[in-house]
């Protein structure tokens, strides 16, 4: 591999340092998406009453 | 068990057994007269005796084809007592090696019990038998129960319970018998490795399978934890292992990687089994068994999400941290101590939606036993995180690392979060699966509870202070200049503190014991619930027979 | 107070809707497929690892120049065998760290090249005994047997296990040509004269006044420990053997030469 250690130092931080902005946020927006708010509410609901199945 | 599996299931199985004695059979001869051989042996008879175990009920009437309508039980109940055997063995040789550091001499003159070959022996038996085990079985009993379906197939889950004990088998009577590539925490040979990478897959394809036939699109985030510690576990197993064998009728291999790519390869592979084995995959437990049992939902779904890929990212980066002041390049140690501490927002805000989920239900906590095991374990993650976090920093580092201050950092994350939770959950789980109405003595559950928090505390108590002490005193120059105290100087001064350790042990494993007598007589004795369960609802319902009550 | 954090957290977000639409299209994918999920985790899982240690493979200033360095001999090999059979690791950390007293106790801090011909690597995680890296040379043979035999005898409060049993076992010997060609196909530049005559050289090494002793110190160098570790006669003992590797510990690469690249790293400012 022919790139420098500078180069990478570069990459890091510049392309790197947005990228994990971008990851940060799109983890944040997906989990306080609005519309999503019933989903998630039911999901954690949801664990309450699963001995009786439905089962298949 | 056997009986309630199709014919065809059964002959399945004794054609893999029988490859298996076969491949068992074959080690044994070409290893014959070295310890690989002795491994072949093993392999053969382990086997030969789950094939006679299938042989006896070969004959059996074929199972009912309602049962395809039920969740698939058998191979939890089998795990959960497998799980309490690897904690009697793990616990076992963890108090034994705790006495023999503080008396050396409290062995046989035999190569087997050096403390070099019997510490692997507790770190294995621990993390991989009774851990592992237990994140196998609870994960069979959340995947099922969170997707409303039942397990994908009736050979797999025994494919990967019973061929995961093989593994851990292997590499424990491996280390006695002086088979150990020392490399920490994965310190089973090729072959042993090779086996688990097999069960690894099957266990993902299950797990995905699964996953498949649920009902609702979403995936309850306890999956979440669970999927990401089987694949990230997977890559780092594959890598930190690969080694090239000597010869294919011996055990001894050479590990690919040497000096500083191998020590970086190293404590990336050692600190995501932290990570992922000890943490990702308890986490999946803690959000399922915590609300579950609390009969509450998670308190903030969204921040149990947030933290999920926080901690995905996060921890992957910390490795270098075991590596502070060494020959690694310090740009690498620099990011693992960055990454170390910026893992506290999550691991904290996880600890937090656990505690906070209990909000409301505090007097659930005061009188159930089972629910403050885990409320504890929730306390003791926060606190071995921030641990975790302030010991990575370089200035700290210097200090406690090599001393025993790390193994007062990983006991608070064993024995205050990991085991406790496990104790948690499996209180939680058995009558459930055995369908008793409790647990055979609640008055035991909550003798184990203190037990296991004394042992926890004095033994974290004991080996923070000879750890500071002997980091203290490493450094400590008198006025001339010189180093203070010899290296034998120190050793002398942890006595005290050796003793205080193996005595929590012993505490703790007398709780452990206590646990294993209740859950043994809940198999037997408790009483069964007089509703049925477990079954789909009919039209008319019985939404009354549910065992926690909607708040 | 976490909750109304969230609900303003929602009303900043959602007047960005639409740009964030792609997003959401691949997160709710995603979520969808739990094998879309599972790619995520190793993607988002995998960053880490590729950034950490993928430049440790090519960057020339993670390993120095050390041209006198010389590869284990074959006896040693097998000393280093036993040490990794018995978990010698478990106590015994072999990386002296860049400080003071560390240095004051156990010598010249530890440098990259020292282990570049470990497989693996033995740098360790714990004390309860000293550090290992410079101990060659520092003891004598005899104190090492006597040591080994019961660490008791030699220093009373010592707490290491006694390896009385190890006494006068003979050493593995036959596949060490396969071990050394192993190692040279992971990286280990032996040369075919040190493979084809290994078990020649692994008894050559503990019988001085044999007819093997010459070619060690041929194929090894001079400065190869020729001796008897154990002090016995017969062929070499597991004891020879674990001897003959504790005694070569930090001393494959030249004083001199370590010194040199301690300077260099210090005028860099670290």
């Amino acid at each position: 591999m022919d790139v420098s250690h500078d180069t990478l130092v570069v990459i890091a931080k510049t392309v790197g340092l947005f990228l994990l902005i971008a990851m940060f946020l799109a983890a944040v927006v997906y989990a306080f998406w609005p519309s999503k708010k019933a989903k998630f509410d039911r999901a954690a609901r949801s664990v309450l009453d699963d001995e009786d199945g439905p089962c298949r | 068990m056997v009986a309630a599996l199709t014919v065809g299931t059964r002959v399945l199985a004794l054609v893999i057994l029988g490859i298996g004695a076969i491949v068992g059979l074959a080690m044994a001869v070409a290893g014959a007269g070295q310890a690989f051989g002795v491994h072949g042996w093993i392999v053969l008879i382990y086997c030969l005796v789950i094939a006679w175990r299938v042989m006896l009920q070969l004959d059996a009437p074929e199972p009912s084809p309602s049962r395809l309508r039920s969740y698939y039980d058998d191979p939890i109940k089998m795990g959960v007592v497998l799980t309490m055997a690897w904690a009697i063995v793990g616990m076992g040789f963890g108090v034994w090696v705790a006495y023999l550091l503080a008396y050396p001499d409290l062995r046989y003159d035999a190569a087997w019990t050096g403390f070099g070959r019997l510490r692997p022996v507790h770190t294995t038996g621990i993390i991989f038998g009774f851990g592992g085990t237990a994140l196998i079985t609870t994960s069979f009993h959340v995947m099922q129960r969170t997707s409303r379906a039942r397990l994908a197939g009736e050979f797999t889950p025994w494919f990967v319970l019973l061929g995961y004990q093989l593994f851990v088998i292997l590499a424990i009577s491996g280390y006695l018998m002086g088979i150990n590539q020392s490399k920490e925490y994965a310190e089973a040979e090729w072959y042993a490795d090779l086996w688990l990478l097999v069960v690894w897959i099957t266990y993902f394809t299950l797990y995905i399978r699964t996953l498949a036939r649920r009902a609702e699109p979403h995936i309850y985030v306890a999956n979440w934890y669970y999927l990401s510690f089987i694949l990230i576990v997977g890559v780092l197993h594959i890598f930190n292992n690969v080694a090239l064998p000597v010869s294919w009728s011996g055990s001894r291999s050479y590990i690919l990687w040497s000096g500083v790519q191998d020590a970086m390869m190293q404590w990336w592979y050692g600190h995501n089994a932290v990570a992922f084995f000890l943490t990702s995959g308890f986490l999946g437990m803690l959000y399922y068994y915590l609300p579950k049992r609390a009969a509450r939902p998670i308190y903030s779904y969204r921040l149990s999400i947030l933290s999920f890929w926080g901690i995905t990212f996060f921890y992957v980066w910390v490795g270098s941290h075991h590596l502070h002041y060494t020959a690694l390049p310090q740009w690498v140690q620099t990011l693992g101590m960055t990454f170390s501490i910026m893992l506290l927002v999550p691991s904290w805000a996880t600890a937090a939606n656990a505690l906070l989920t209990l909000n409301g239900a505090w007097h659930k906590v005061r009188d159930d036993a089972t629910l403050r095991f885990m409320m504890v374990a929730a306390i003791f993650y926060g606190m071995a995180t921030f641990e975790g976090s302030f010991l990575a920093i370089r200035g700290v580092n210097a200090l406690s690392h090599y001393t025993d201050w790390t193994i007062a950092h990983v006991h608070v994350g064993t024995l205050g979060w990991n085991a406790i939770l496990i104790f948690g959950a499996i209180y939680a789980l058995v009558p459930v699966i055995w369908r008793r109405e409790r647990m055979w003595s609640p008055r035991l559950v909550e003798w184990h509870f203190w037990l296991a928090v004394a042992g926890t505390v004095i033994y974290v108590f004991s080996m923070w202070n000879s750890g500071i002490l002997q980091g203290l005193m490493w450094r400590t120059y008198n006025d001339a200049g010189t180093l203070q105290y010899s290296f034998i100087d120190t050793v002398m001064a942890m006595h005290p503190y050796y003793m205080g350790r193996a005595v929590g042990g012993t505490i703790y494993m007398i709780g452990m014991l206590i646990g294993c007598v209740n859950i043994w007589m809940t198999i037997r004795k408790a009483p069964e619930a007089g509703y049925l369960r477990d079954m789909p609802k009919t039209p008319a319902g019985d939404a009354d027979d549910r065992r926690v009550p909607a708040e | 107070m976490l909750r109304k954090l969230t609900a303003l957290l929602e009303k900043i977000v959602s007047p960005f809707g639409r740009l964030y639409h792609l997003i959401f299209r691949a997160m709710y994918r995603i979520e969808r497929y739990s094998l879309g999920l599972a790619f995520a985790i190793i993607i988002v899982g995998g960053i880490g690892g590729a950034v950490e240690i993928a430049p440790l493979f090519t960057i020339n200033e993670t390993v120095e120049d050390a041209p006198d360095m010389r590869v284990y001999t074959p006896l040693e090999q097998a000393g280093r065998d036993i040490y990794l059979r018995e978990g010698c690791y478990t106590c015994h950390s072999q990386m002296i760290r860049t400080l003071k007293d560390e240095v004051d106790r156990y010598g010249a801090y530890s440098l990259a090249v020292e282990s570049k011909y470990d497989h693996p690597m033995l740098w360790g995680s714990k004390r309860t005994g000293p550090d290992l890296a410079r101990l060659g040379g520092k003891y004598s043979d005899d104190w090492h047997v006597a040591h080994l035999r019961n660490p008791r005898d030699v220093e009373p409060a010592s707490i290491m296990p006694a390896y009385r049993w190890m006494e006068g076992r003979e050493v593995e010997l036959a596949d060490l040509p396969a071990r050394l060609a192993t190692l040279r196909d992971v990286g280990v530049p032996y040369t075919d004269a040190q493979i084809e005559n290994a078990v020649r050289d692994a008894r050559g090494q503990a019988t001085p006044d044999g007819p093997d002793a010459e070619g060690v110190v041929e194929r090894y160098g001079e400065a190869t420990n020729v001796r008897n570790f154990d002090g016995e006669g017969g062929g070499p003992t597991e004891m020879d053997a674990l001897v003959a590797y504790l005694q070569v510990l930090g001393t494959l690469v030249d004083p001199a030469t370590i010194a040199a690249a301690q300077a260099q790293v210090g005028s860099k400012g670290e």
